[in-house]
């Protein structure tokens, strides 16, 4: 178990008049991994995009816990919340086309000290300082050549995740953070999310179809539909129930 | 100056000026709202119909009001060539917005800099032939510059309702959000596209005629007028050709009242001011 | 000897390097973070002129006017970039093109201030040496075009051009790594601006008496170029661009092969055709330019190498 991380009341969007999300009362992050699942047009990404700011929110309140402190993070922008340690992934692949793999970690790892235009000398520091934790991640998903670009759709989605990862988030989401990955990654992926939960107390909320992987890795899972969270509770529970046989299991990968 | 005596002023210079400026809008807002781009070439059409009006008028001694028809067609002619040898080849090539902006004033360039390599940097004058002296609201104003005002709206109020009213326009619409999509519906893209450039170059031919027959013709008649139609068009909203028309007049008639009782340079201040103001409000509303 | 020290040489030698200065400052905004601004030669001419006029109506020494004018600068900078820098990019485009063309206007109009196209001046250089005056500002002027250069190349060696670069090619996913992308926009932006206008107030000199043709859009446009056909993406870009158009044009055409005056203006006419024309054309087929684009990517054999340099 874990402090909570964010406490949702009220969250409504609509799309043209239609709405998308509709969650009066939710707590997410008291486990280490929990799972949002749905079937296709339930609004899943939509929550993620309204927690994570990239939507706005029709009314609703959002709460982050961080430090013992209450955060209204409604107000907040985009990059103000991955820098109170809310970070995501991205369903869509996205990447910078001109860094290199090494570029991107490094990216991720300076911190605001090393980022002011006058410091053009701090290079050589932050590299020493940022080798071993780099050369880590490097060794563990064998990366060919981490001074080139991320070439195929895989190493673009694991460079994604392990960009994430480095930021020491206390709260990260993911879209689909597996979807076009080789199993044996998507088992390394996994493994390194459980030891980070219980290393760090991070707590991570996976958006997921493959349900092998949320019934294996979750402890806690939510099951959405038409845009409210129906059930919740341990991955056994929630696989039995009626409802989520009937309304999901016949489409998704079980 | 009386409050009234300004406002009569305003309101006359105003509208006259405007209506080169309105119709030079309505041709800008039709490339911008079918390639989604700022397209800073539109300025030499403006300039390239002045030239080859003044050109059939004053040199071969044609009638100034039968110039106008011939000087703009090849004004239109001129801006469909332009889209086919570059705009259209960059755009297909995936160009972005910023470059497309940067690659127009390239085109920009070569056009009124090769006028001036061709007609050489004189100033042309038109010959108008018998004007006649009226006045309007107290002020008074050539038969010239009433029927210029008068054909302007009128050629800007027909491109309105060809937009509008015509299935035509709204083809162009279809067409400028999902080229593949409509092209499935039965649009032919590069038939579409070229009638809206012709038409683009056709109104800007005219408004240089018209801005070029109240003063004189020279080569940076479309480029100075540029940035003005650029913040008319953004301001009027782009891609609304109501909005450019709108906002036409209201910028020339805005333009004028700051320009009576300052200096021009704070017209465009002012103007700018407004443009900036209206995009953070836009924005703020997204 | 004499001729190329105390002539017109020298001084079309000190604008260019005044022109490379700004052009790879451009490379800076544009080429690694990805600012679209027309405002250069704006930024410019309001440095060159703040300095002048701080010099001749406020009677000061030339060191302090050109710290003044860089300052001033960066103030109006920060404005403008607090306004248009979180709109798009054709909205920062135009917007800063206006300003350029306003702050050019108001030089003309407002020439009770500025002496509007009658120019503005004498403003004699800060030391005498006689006939070596010229050549030994020039040479001023040298160290501090290398410096830019210098600061333009550590950038791309540093945390700071990375961040720079990640804003340029995805600012979202920036963002969502925590980036206050927008405040780092702005701050280079008024830091690049202000350097721009220390350009500008170290220009006075050279010029001796300042003119509104100096500033006008015109220079931002031959800047674009030069920048666009050297290279966007290379420190050397500008260098390479500017030599390519100004000095071509301007130095070598103008200066070192005479032409007879009737022709002057078709020369003129013909440099901006063919800046249109190799425009459309570098920016059709071969958009990343003369030099071509940056690889960051290392080959394994030359890691090796790269230790070496910075261990």
């Amino acid at each position: 178990m874990q402090d909570k991380k964010l406490h949702l009341k009220n969250i409504i969007k609509r799309f043209g008049g239609r709405k998308v999300v509709d969650i009066k009362d939710l707590t997410l992050g008291t486990h280490g991994i929990e799972g949002l699942i749905g079937p296709n047009g339930a609004g899943k990404t939509t929550l993620i995009n309204l927690i994570s700011h990239k939507l706005k929110m029709d009314t609703g309140q959002i709460l982050y816990y961080a430090k013992g402190n209450e955060i209204d993070i409604s107000k907040k922008s985009f990059d103000q919340i991955a820098r109170l340690g809310m970070v995501r992934t991205n369903q869509i692949i996205q990447d910078f086309q001109s860094l290199t793999i090494r570029d991107s970690l490094l990216l991720s790892l300076a911190t605001a000290k090393y980022e002011r235009f006058y410091a053009i000398f701090s290079e050589k520091r932050l590299r020493k300082s940022a080798e071993e934790e780099i050369q880590k991640y490097l060794d563990y998903f064998h990366f060919e050549n981490p001074d080139g670009h991320a070439l195929s759709a895989g190493e673009k989605k694991l460079l994604d995740i392990i960009r994430c990862l480095m930021l020491k988030p206390k709260f990260l989401l993911m879209d689909e953070p597996t979807s076009g990955l080789p199993q044996d990654q998507t088992d390394m992926v996994i493994a390194l999310m459980r030891r980070k939960t219980v290393e760090e107390g991070m707590s991570i909320l996976i958006v997921e179809h493959n349900l092998d992987l949320i019934w294996g890795a979750c402890e806690n899972v939510y099951f959405m539909a038409e845009g409210e969270i129906l059930i919740q509770g341990p991955p056994d529970e929630v696989r039995k129930n009626k409802t989520v046989v009937k309304k999901y299991m016949g489409e998704g990968d079980a | 100056m009386t409050f009234v005596m300004f406002l009569k002023s305003t309101l006359t210079i105003g509208l006259l000026e405007s209506a080169p400026l309105m119709l030079a809008a309505v041709g800008f807002t039709l490339i911008f709202c079918l390639n989604g781009f700022i397209n800073i070439a539109f300025a030499e059409n403006l300039t390239i119909g002045a030239y080859l009006a003044v050109t059939f008028n004053s040199m071969l001694g044609w009638n100034f009001y039968a110039s106008i028809i011939p000087a703009s067609v090849l004004a239109g002619v001129i801006s469909v060539i332009t889209y086919l040898v570059v705009f259209r080849p960059a755009m297909r090539r995936g160009m972005g917005k910023s470059e497309m902006i940067i690659l127009s004033v390239g085109v920009s360039f070569v056009l009124r800099f090769g006028i001036n390599l061709i007609y050489g940097s004189n100033l042309f004058y038109f010959n108008v032939g018998k004007t006649y002296y009226l006045t309007l609201f107290g002020m008074g104003i050539t038969s010239t510059q009433l029927i210029c005002l008068g054909l302007a709206l009128i050629i800007a109020l027909g491109l309105y309702l060809f937009m509008y009213k015509t299935n035509y326009g709204q083809i162009m619409r279809a067409l400028s959000d999902n080229e593949e999509l409509a092209t499935i519906a039965g649009i032919n893209p590069i038939k579409v596209s070229v009638l809206v450039w012709f038409l683009s170059g056709f109104a800007g031919g005219l408004a240089g005629i018209f801005t070029g027959v109240f003063t004189w013709v020279h080569s940076g008649i479309g480029w100075n007028m540029i940035l003005t139609i650029l913040l008319v068009a953004i301001i009027g909203r782009v891609g609304n050709v109501r909005g450019a028309l709108i906002a036409g007049a209201g910028v020339g008639i805005i333009t004028t009242a700051v320009t009576l009782v300052t200096k021009p340079a704070y017209g465009a201040v002012v103007l700018l001011i407004i443009f900036i103001a209206i995009l953070k409000f836009r924005k703020v509303q997204v | 000897m004499e001729q190329l020290l105390s002539g017109y040489f020298i001084y079309m030698l000190s604008i260019l390097l005044l022109f490379v200065a700004l052009a790879t400052i451009l490379h800076m905004q544009f080429g690694i973070t990805g600012i679209v601004s027309f405002g250069i030669a704006g930024i410019w001419g309001f440095g060159m002129y703040s300095c002048a006029i701080i010099m001749i109506k406020l009677n000061t020494p030339f060191v302090l006017a050109v710290i003044m004018a860089t300052v001033l600068t960066g103030i109006i900078s920060l404005g403008i970039g607090r306004i248009l820098l979180n709109l798009d990019d054709q909205s920062v485009l135009v917007g800063t093109l206006a300003f350029s063309v306003i702050i050019e206007d108001m030089i003309v109009s407002e020439s009770w201030l500025t002496k509007g196209v009658m120019g503005y001046g004498p403003v004699k250089f800060p030391f005498d040496f006689g006939i070596y005056t010229k050549l030994a500002y020039f040479l001023i002027i040298l160290l501090f075009t290398i410096a830019v250069m210098y600061y333009a190349g550590r950038l791309h060696r540093s945390p700071y051009g990375r961040l720079l670069l990640s804003i340029q090619d995805n600012e979202p996913l920036a963002r969502s790594l925590g980036k206050p992308t927008f405040r780092q926009k702005l701050i280079f932006f008024t830091f690049t601006s202000a350097l721009v206008g220390f350009f500008g107030a170290i220009s006075v000199p050279v010029y001796n008496f300042v003119f509104p043709k100096y500033i006008g859009p015109d220079i931002t446009f031959t800047l674009w170029i030069a920048l666009l056909l050297g290279a966007r993406k290379r420190v050397f870009g500008g260098l390479v661009g500017i030599v390519a158009t100004v000095g071509l044009f301007d130095i070598i055409l103008e200066t070192v092969v005479p032409i007879p005056s009737q022709y002057a203006g078709m020369l003129y006419n013909s440099k901006y055709f063919l800046y249109g024309l190799v425009l459309v054309l570098v920016l059709m087929f071969r958009p990343s330019g003369i030099l071509g684009d940056k690889n960051r990517s290392i080959n394994i054999k030359n890691i090796s190498k790269f230790e070496k340099k910075e261990g």
